[in-house]
């Protein structure tokens, strides 16, 4: 997909979402209507006029080489760090930071190409060990522990 | 007196040097900025004793900003983007065997810039806010729109007016999440119970700003080749050229009054006060090759943004830019809301807080002096490492402001969506402004119309909020005028 018509679909999902927000305050209660509503719909007009501004640019531009948007780079290590961070989150009310976190870091390590055991095992180890320190005996943040047991 | 005890306290001391420390080593490394860092950082400070927390975050703002220039000058690698303009001098520089003049000329410098800042800040901040204690609804929706007007000039190359302008009210419209303060009634919450105190910028602000990077340093296609030569190479000893304090002095000027805009950063700082020491150079001819003016100004010139910044952040609650968009955030997990508030209720942390920034620059003055050279060999540390260390960090620090994992998911969700906008051309920064300046611009707004009797008139009523209304259209004009004509001239040359 190119960048110019991927930009087109946001911008028209934009004037959509503009419209069911406007549309949405004839539903708001009592007071409201004479204060938020009247905000809300202000926020509305301006987002779908700017956004309808912005579309009417773009189509009336003369159309570009078509190159496709690169949005994420190389997709299998991007999308490697989106699930290791989507699991990370799964699993730290059940097993805390600690264990994730233990996890984590080499294996995102590995995926990103590195391949070093000593310096991945040592930042690992010296990442947990300061917030431990740091963290959890000096600023008493309250962390989440393994509750599996 | 009392305020300048509390920052000469041991532990005030200890967590000023901390920061700072922090701050050098971290915009030290390429990819991580001073948002970054004071973004992530906030929700740790929550259970922090306040004035400390707020000194750790102030020395890693001040610390950053310098910390930036270190691999800009060794390694023609910028720290941080507001070291663009000290890697186009500085390494040259360095190439000469004059990198020791160059670090010196720009810790000096950033010295410079940071003192005459927070003194620009001290001296004027207590009177702005004074000034805040007349407003009223009406004043303070103004206020909002206000800072954000300053979006418009965020717009640049990359990200064109109205799209920062669109992203600015998609911050806001993300904002009104939430119960309605008005009716008390739930809005687009979508029976999520999480979503029913709205949706809080810290994650949004750690997912936008420091996870956002990650992302992008995992998925770029060829890995960053740093030449470390220099590091090898004999660099001699210099004293300071002749005539570079006037330099400094234009750096740290241009650099507070920028910060003081909202919505100026500290890159476009270092590049105005660059390219304004350009033009006033006897020596044009060497700027590109080794300028020390252009280290001198440009170095000034993003750390006066540092005071400058803070400057209508704490008195009318409009962060000057994304770094004291983060440290607003800072003030009110404290339960501190930036306004006249933070100069009187709370002047007991607020003054020990400005105060520390002038250790702060000291710190990194004596830091930079010592262990500069050293230092840059932290931008050699690899981004396969980098990358799941600060992400472990970012999931840590979403989770710890209201220990949920809600807003770890949010943060996920914001840094995806952001890359997206961004790819596309939406200012992340403009988002964020609407984000923080949505809630107070619906509260002024509300509030106003009901004072106002449902009449609009209200907010043109009063003559401050006359004054407000020229300097919104004074804010938008040039920028409208200068995209329109951008715009015409690109119609001409279709047509040809």
């Amino acid at each position: 997909m190119t960048r110019e018509l991927l930009d087109r679909i946001v911008l028209g999902g934009f004037i959509v979402l503009a419209v069911l927000l406007y549309l949405s305050t004839a539903s708001y209660p009592g007071i409201a209507q004479k204060t938020s509503a009247l905000y809300v719909r202000f926020l509305a007009v301006s987002f779908g006029g700017l956004s309808a501004v912005q579309l009417l640019f773009s189509l009336r531009k003369p159309s570009g080489s078509g190159e496709p948007l690169d949005l994420f780079g190389r997709a299998s290590r991007f999308f490697g760090l989106m699930v290791g961070l989507i699991i990370f989150a799964v699993l730290f009310e059940s097993l805390g930071f600690f264990i994730p976190a233990a996890v984590f870091i080499p294996l995102i390590a590995v995926m990103l190409g590195y391949r070093n055991p000593a310096v991945i095992a040592l930042s690992t180890g010296g990442v947990l060990l300061a917030v431990y320190l740091i963290f959890v005996q000096l600023l008493s943040v309250n962390l989440p522990g393994p509750n599996l047991f | 007196m009392e305020y300048l005890a509390v920052v000469f306290a041991p532990h005030s001391l200890l967590s000023i040097i901390i920061g700072t420390i922090a701050g050098v080593v971290i915009g030290a490394m390429p990819g991580l900025t001073a948002t970054m860092a004071v973004g992530l950082l906030v929700p740790f400070t929550y259970t922090m004793d306040p004035v400390l927390g707020l000194m750790l975050l102030g020395g890693i703002y001040s610390g950053a900003m310098y910390g930036g220039s270190i691999p800009a000058i060794l390694l023609n690698t910028p720290g941080t983007p507001a070291a663009v303009a000290t890697a186009i001098e500085g390494y040259p520089m360095s190439r000469q065997g004059r990198g020791r003049l160059a670090l010196k000329i720009s810790v000096i410098a950033s010295f410079v810039g940071g003192m005459f800042s927070v003194l620009i800040l001290l001296m004027f901040a207590p009177f702005l806010a004074k000034q805040a204690l007349h407003f009223g609804p009406a004043e303070t929706f103004l206020l909002a729109l206000m800072g954000l007007a300053g979006i418009v000039s965020i717009a640049d190359e990359e990200t064109s007016l109205l799209k920062a302008l669109l992203a600015g009210v998609l911050g806001m419209i993300i904002a009104i999440v939430g119960t309605d303060s008005m009716s008390g009634s739930l809005r687009y919450t979508m029976g999520s119970i999480e979503l029913i105190d709205g949706i809080d910028f810290m994650p949004a602000l750690i997912g936008l700003f420091s996870m956002i990077q990650m992302l992008e340093i995992a998925g770029q296609r060829e890995s960053m080749q740093i030449d470390a030569s220099v590091l090898k190479q004999a660099q001699k000893s210099e004293p300071m050229p002749k005539g570079i304090w006037k330099y400094m002095a234009l750096g740290s000027g241009t650099g507070t009054v920028v910060g003081i805009l909202p919505g100026e950063g500290a890159t476009i700082a270092a590049f105005l006060s660059y390219n304004f020491s350009k033009r006033l150079s006897k020596t044009k001819a060497m700027f590109g090759k080794g300028a020390p003016e252009g280290i001198a100004a440009a170095e000034s010139g993003n750390n006066g943004c540092v005071g400058g910044s803070l400057v209508p952040t704490l008195t009318l609650g409009i962060p000057g830019n994304s770094v004291a968009a983060a440290l607003m955030g800072a003030f009110i997990i404290h339960g501190m809301i930036p306004g006249p508030d933070l100069f009187a209720v709370h002047a007991d942390k607020t003054y020990p807080f400005i105060y520390s920034l002038f250790i702060a620059n000291i710190v990194f003055l004596i830091t930079g002096i010592s262990v500069a050279p050293y230092l840059a060999r932290i931008a050699l540390i690899p981004p396969a490492i980098m990358v799941p260390v600060i992400s472990a960090f970012a999931i840590l620090g979403s989770y710890s402001l209201k220990q949920s994992v809600f807003d770890v998911y949010l943060m996920i969700g914001f840094a995806f969506f952001g890359l997206f906008l961004k790819k596309l051309g939406y200012s992340l920064e403009a988002l964020i402004l609407g984000l923080i300046l949505g809630p107070i611009a619906e509260h002024g707004f509300s509030q106003g119309m009901i004072i106002g009797k449902g009449s609009p008139w209200i907010f043109f009523a009063s003559p401050i909020a006359k004054v407000m209304w020229v300097i919104i259209i004074l804010l938008l004009l040039p920028p409208l005028i200068a995209h329109g004509k951008r715009m015409l001239r690109g119609a001409a040359r279709v047509d040809r």
